[in-house]
């Protein structure tokens, strides 16, 4: 493989998971604090909030999965190499 | 030391290989894709037959028989109540009449009470009235004999002034 | 104490992107994915059949485990497609979950690294992209058929439903979703795998079990929302009115 097309491979790969990261992060911060205040408000909802929290961070964590994905083809199977 | 050579080793070995893969790699789509579909339409047909179907089954044919059976059981009950509320009500007719009875009892004893007072009332009226005739006759007898020794008496003294 | 250690290296090797071939006519497959996979069958099969062998009113063991799975993959039919029509669906659903799921635990739980390859390793079935891009077309196919047995073409009319301008994108949602259910349930259990494999690679005891408890957790959860996701696409292709009225009844 080039060295400059490594390099060039394993920054993009870093910068594909390490910002693929902070949306997700943020998402799913969000997500868990309005869950947190809607069991304070609500103890009885826990159940159910719980499961939906479950369900929906496993949907921001694809996000960031997405970006691993692409760094995994970039360090395993890059197309350029 | 040893844990720095191991992790130098590890470490290579980690970056050596899948890169060195010639032929592959992670996105490497090939016929196992139709194969394994196929695999699992097949799975689900057979656990459809020996799962998903017979246990399936089961479980409507047990929910049926629970919904009977709570069925039966509100009939039983509703029939236990209205049981119990002809129960109730033939009670409440039979207290009802053992009152009436005890009433009229009452009703009839004090009537015969009523009389008995009434007759014994009357007779002592009766009684009373007839000693006061006889009262009266007497006091009349004893009136009318004195009288008559009175009229005795005054004829006699008349005699006796006129005598003299 | 060196044998040791090499011995935990050996172990603790990751590998990523080799495949145990085999070759069918001129076809190549990757033989560790069916290997696996088919001991998933085979637990899945034979868990079914012990359930089913003596099937009572009063449920016991197996049996009563299994009624409870399958009342589980009828409420997660029943909560995507409707009370109406999900019944010849849960075949599909349940199938769908009950694979991934055992594969993804059996990924994590059974130490394949014991049984060596001459190339490649055991693992689970969802670390494959095969396996899992299989079950994602499998998927559309699924909801594709769905929407066409209820309404025939007209399940293509409905693209426009609100305003023509959503066929565009209604066309580019039935590329992405088979994209993005593959590459979901793929990219969740291959990080699992990776950051359990790396942290057994730094500290090969005990430090890694926290995470591979927490992995055990999110391949179940995986499992639940490709199969939650296949009912709820498959419930939008039978659902009778377009998006927007249905929605306008929320309000």
């Amino acid at each position: 493989m080039n060295p400059i097309i490594a390099a060039a491979s394993v920054i993009a790969a870093a910068l594909a998971v390490g910002l693929g990261a902070i949306g997700p992060g943020i998402g799913q911060g969000n997500a868990a604090g309005q869950a947190v205040e809607g069991i304070a408000r609500q103890p009885e909802a826990e159940g159910k909030i719980r499961a939906t929290l479950l369900i929906s961070l496993a949907f921001m964590e694809a996000l960031t999965i997405y970006g691993l994905v692409v760094a995994l083809v970039l360090l395993f199977a890059n197309p350029f190499s | 030391m040893m844990i720095n050579r191991f992790l130098l080793a590890a470490v290579g070995a980690y970056i050596n290989m899948p890169v060195l893969a010639d032929s592959g790699g992670l996105f490497d789509i090939d016929a196992t894709l139709p194969l394994m579909a196929i695999q699992f339409l097949l799975l689900a047909v057979i656990l459809n037959a020996i799962y998903y179907k017979p246990l399936g089954d089961a479980i409507d044919e047990r929910a049926s028989y629970v919904q009977g059976q709570l069925k039966q059981a509100k009939e039983q009950k509703e029939k236990a109540i209205a049981l119990a509320q002809q129960y109730e009500q033939e009670l409440r007719a039979v207290r009802k009449q053992s009152q009436e009875i005890i009433a009229k009892a009452e009703a009839e004893a004090q009537k015969l009470v009523a009389e008995k007072v009434q007759q014994a009332q009357q007779e002592v009226i009766a009684q009373r009235m007839k000693a006061a005739e006889e009262i009266a006759k007497e006091k009349e007898e004893a009136l009318s004999a004195l009288n008559q020794q009175v009229e005795a008496l005054s004829s006699k003294i008349l005699e006796k002034i006129l005598s003299v | 104490m060196v044998n040791t250690w090499s011995y935990l290296a050996r172990l603790a090797e990751i590998e990523v992107g080799e495949h145990f071939y085999w070759e069918i006519g001129k076809y190549k497959v990757h033989g560790q994915v069916f290997l696996v996979s088919w001991f998933v069958m085979a637990v899945l099969i034979v868990a079914s059949l012990l359930a089913t062998r003596n099937i009572k009113r009063v449920p016991e063991g197996m049996q009563n485990f299994m009624e409870f799975v399958l009342e589980f993959l009828r409420g997660l039919a029943r909560d995507q497609i409707g009370e109406k029509e999900y019944r010849p669906w849960v075949p599909f659903i349940g199938t769908l979950f009950l694979f991934i799921f055992v594969s993804n635990w059996s990924g994590a739980l059974i130490p394949w690294k014991l049984i060596q390859l001459p190339e490649g390793e055991l693992a689970a079935p969802t670390v494959d992209i095969n396996t899992t891009a299989a079950f994602a077309l499998l998927t559309s196919l699924a909801y594709f058929y769905a929407g066409i047995s209820k309404k025939g073409l007209g399940y293509f009319a409905d693209y426009a439903q609100p305003s023509p301008i959503m066929v565009p994108f209604r066309v580019i949602e039935d590329f992405t979703r088979p994209l993005s259910l593959s590459f979901r349930l793929f990219g969740n259990i291959l990080a699992d795998e990776l950051a359990v494999a790396v942290l057994v690679l730094l500290v090969p005891l005990l430090i890694p079990l926290p995470l591979m408890v927490l992995g055990l957790f999110l391949s179940g959860i995986q499992a639940l929302i490709f199969a939650t996701l296949a009912g709820s696409y498959i419930g939008e292709a039978l659902e009778t009115h377009g998006h927007g009225e249905g929605e306008e009844e929320h309000h």
